[in-house]
């Protein structure tokens, strides 16, 4: 009986196509919206997720807090001077979920090469820095173990910063002269690295890197840090490490209330991105739903008003032996069609808007299959609930007065 | 022979808003098989309420009606249902074919709702449509062909079934008087050929080609004519 009253209902909306389409027009705007907010705020979420992550995966910043004075006194003792090299084992010991800390020294100077001298951000670092920022070298090679351990004076230039200082030239075995509180001490271009953009305190680009040891012991002779960049074993470790960090940090420095250092962790900002673009999504998703049920309630009363200008063809139908259910079946399948047809549509039309929005916004396309079942789903029920209404009023007329009706 | 319409005593009452109107008041004949019999009044004499109890659209309020020896006002709706479905074939002055469908699928569609097989239901309607002289028009919709076809259309929509009573309802109203005969002659042709006939109708010169004539008057029999 099914079947049979899925084929006389899809005669009749073949039989009022117009309608039909306007009427599937509600739900077929409705699921596509739904499917295109949801691969939209997925897409972008991800592309967001993974700009950010490149920026460095995993990294928490551990520095020392300027200490605050009030009234010209100064209040608490600075923890600079507790900033000390020895501490990265510490940290790497009683912090488990760390898996590497690495030190760095900053400094600013100014860089002379043949006939252009720079201002720029200088960073005594080690090897493991450009692994941890996954920074990538263009030419030649980051500062190896061996520089540090003989002191080398190597230097390795952000992207922005090489071209600045030689521009078209090959920057690699040149010499820049550094000079650094009045002092000057000649270095050895070894590397260039990627371009790779901003990242937390300001762009890598327009840095140099130099070994820590150099940093430390030649140009600024001082035994303590300017921050530790500390490697969780994973994103999802990441807060744990974290935690971990400030404990550490709290008990070493006597610090319980947290001003004489400063956590910073990539993961905080991954947390708030994403948890805005959720927001977003389900707030845009949300509204797409209402349109679906505004579109349902647009296929109630096309159903209503079909029922009723066809009231004599249903008191001929149960004149000609019709049941009640047969009635209530052939409306309800008629609504039934009309939603999972526009349904069908919908995410078809979803689907085209959302591949031509990622690709007008560079992001990947993803199409959740949970969110077309969703959708679909939704517009199944919506043709169920705003179906029945007008096939039971249908189904219960009674003959003689359907004949009747003019 | 056998009876296939037994009534008794049947009553009918029903209200338009506060007004009361009997238009049935204790009515009852027998029709036998292969009858054909007319049933006349004026309009307001409760021949449209009689028939619409005998094509089981209706119920009556009081008395009893035996069609084919069951008690219809024992029936429910579903039974009710099959019955208009099996035992009656109707023939309605509106036509009432679904516009939107073709002939052949008018015509099938009392067979839709018992369940024959599609080629069964096909060649069923086929035949019933030979049976007017509409063979060749399966294809065609409502809105293209003439009023005296539609009508045809719609006896052989009656017929498909092998109802045991066709129920005419003014069957020419819409029709002019040449239209109106050939109609005519097809249900003459298919009571002779042993079915058995129905009509209501207010014209005498419509009622006359049946061979008995039930006058109806105020909700009661008034003559019963036997035609020679």
């Amino acid at each position: 009986m099914i079947l049979q009253s899925l084929k006389i209902a899809l005669e009749s909306l073949w039989a009022n196509k117009m309608r039909s389409i306007l009427s599937m027009l509600g739900i077929i705007i409705g699921v596509g919206a739904v499917v295109a907010i949801v691969s939209v705020g997925t897409g972008s979420t991800q592309q967001v997720t993974s700009r950010i992550a490149n920026l460095g995966a995993n990294m928490i910043t551990v520095s020392p807090r300027t200490p605050r004075g009030q009234g010209g006194t100064v209040s608490s003792v600075s923890s600079q001077d507790k900033f000390s090299l020895e501490l990265t084992d510490y940290i790497e010991k009683f912090c488990p979920s760390v898996i590497k800390v690495i030190p760095v020294k900053q400094i600013s100077g100014r860089l002379i090469s043949d006939d252009i001298n720079v201002n720029a951000a200088i960073l005594g670092t080690n090897i493991d820095y450009a692994e941890v920022n996954n920074y990538e070298v263009a030419m030649g090679n980051f500062i190896s173990e061996n520089d540090d351990g003989e002191r080398r004076q190597v230097m390795v230039l952000g992207s922005q910063l090489a071209e600045n200082l030689f521009e078209d030239d090959n920057p690699i075995g040149k010499r820049i002269k550094v000079n650094y509180e009045g002092q000057v001490y000649m270095f050895d271009v070894i590397g260039v690295m990627k371009e790779k953009g901003g990242s937390m305190g300001g762009s890598l680009d327009d840095q140099a890197y130099i070994p820590l040891s150099v940093a430390m012991d030649k140009l600024t002779n001082s035994d303590y840090v300017s921050s530790y960049i500390a490697q969780a074993a994973s994103s999802e470790k990441a807060s744990t490490a974290v935690n971990e960090l400030k404990n550490f940090m709290v008990k070493f420095l006597d610090d319980e209330d947290q001003e004489q250092f400063r956590i910073f962790s990539q993961d905080e900002i991954l947390d708030t991105v994403s948890s805005v673009t959720k927001t977003m999504s389900m707030m845009l998703g949300g509204i797409a739903a209402i349109s679906l049920l505004v579109g349902g309630i647009g296929i109630m009363n096309i159903m209503l008003v079909s029922v009723t200008e066809r009231t004599r063809e249903i008191g001929v139908r149960k004149a000609l032996g019709a049941r009640n259910t047969h009635i209530l079946f052939q409306f309800l399948m008629e609504s039934l069609n009309l939603t999972s047809f526009g349904g069908i549509l919908g995410i078809g039309f979803g689907w085209a808007v959302a591949y031509f929005l990622s690709q007008y916004g560079d992001w990947p396309m993803i199409i959740a299959p949970l969110s077309i079942g969703l959708a679909f789903g939704f517009a199944l029920f919506i043709g169920i609930f705003f179906g029945l209404y007008p096939a039971m009023k249908a189904a219960k007329m009674n003959p003689v007065d359907a004949l009747r009706y003019e | 022979m056998t009876k296939v319409i037994q009534i008794e005593q049947l009553e009918k009452t029903y209200y338009l808003g506060k007004v009361k109107v009997e238009a049935l008041r204790g009515v009852s004949f027998e029709i036998n098989t292969g009858d054909f019999v007319s049933i006349m009044g004026p309009s307001g004499s409760g021949k449209s309420t009689l028939m619409h109890i005998i094509g089981c659209l209706d119920y009556p309020t009081e008395g009893k009606y035996f069609l084919s020896g069951q008690d219809v006002s024992k029936l429910n709706d579903n039974q009710l249902a099959l019955f208009r479905n099996q035992k009656i074939g109707f023939v309605f002055q509106q036509f009432n074919l679904l516009p939107k469908a073709t002939i052949l699928r008018n015509v099938e569609l009392p067979l839709t709702y018992n369940n024959t097989n599609s080629k069964n239901k096909k060649r069923l309607a086929v035949q019933a449509l030979e049976e007017v002289g509409l063979g060749d028009r399966l294809k065609h919709r409502p809105n293209e062909i003439s009023g005296g076809e539609k009508q045809r259309v719609a006896v052989a929509r009656a017929l498909v079934n092998h109802p045991s009573i066709i129920l005419a309802d003014e069957p020419t109203g819409n029709l002019d008087s040449k239209t109106g005969q050939d109609i005519m002659n097809i249900i003459k042709k298919l009571h002779d050929d042993g079915n058995t006939i129905i009509l209501v109708t207010h014209e005498a010169e419509i009622a006359r080609y049946a061979k008995r004539v039930i006058h109806l008057k105020d909700g009661v029999i008034d003559r019963d004519e036997v035609i020679a």
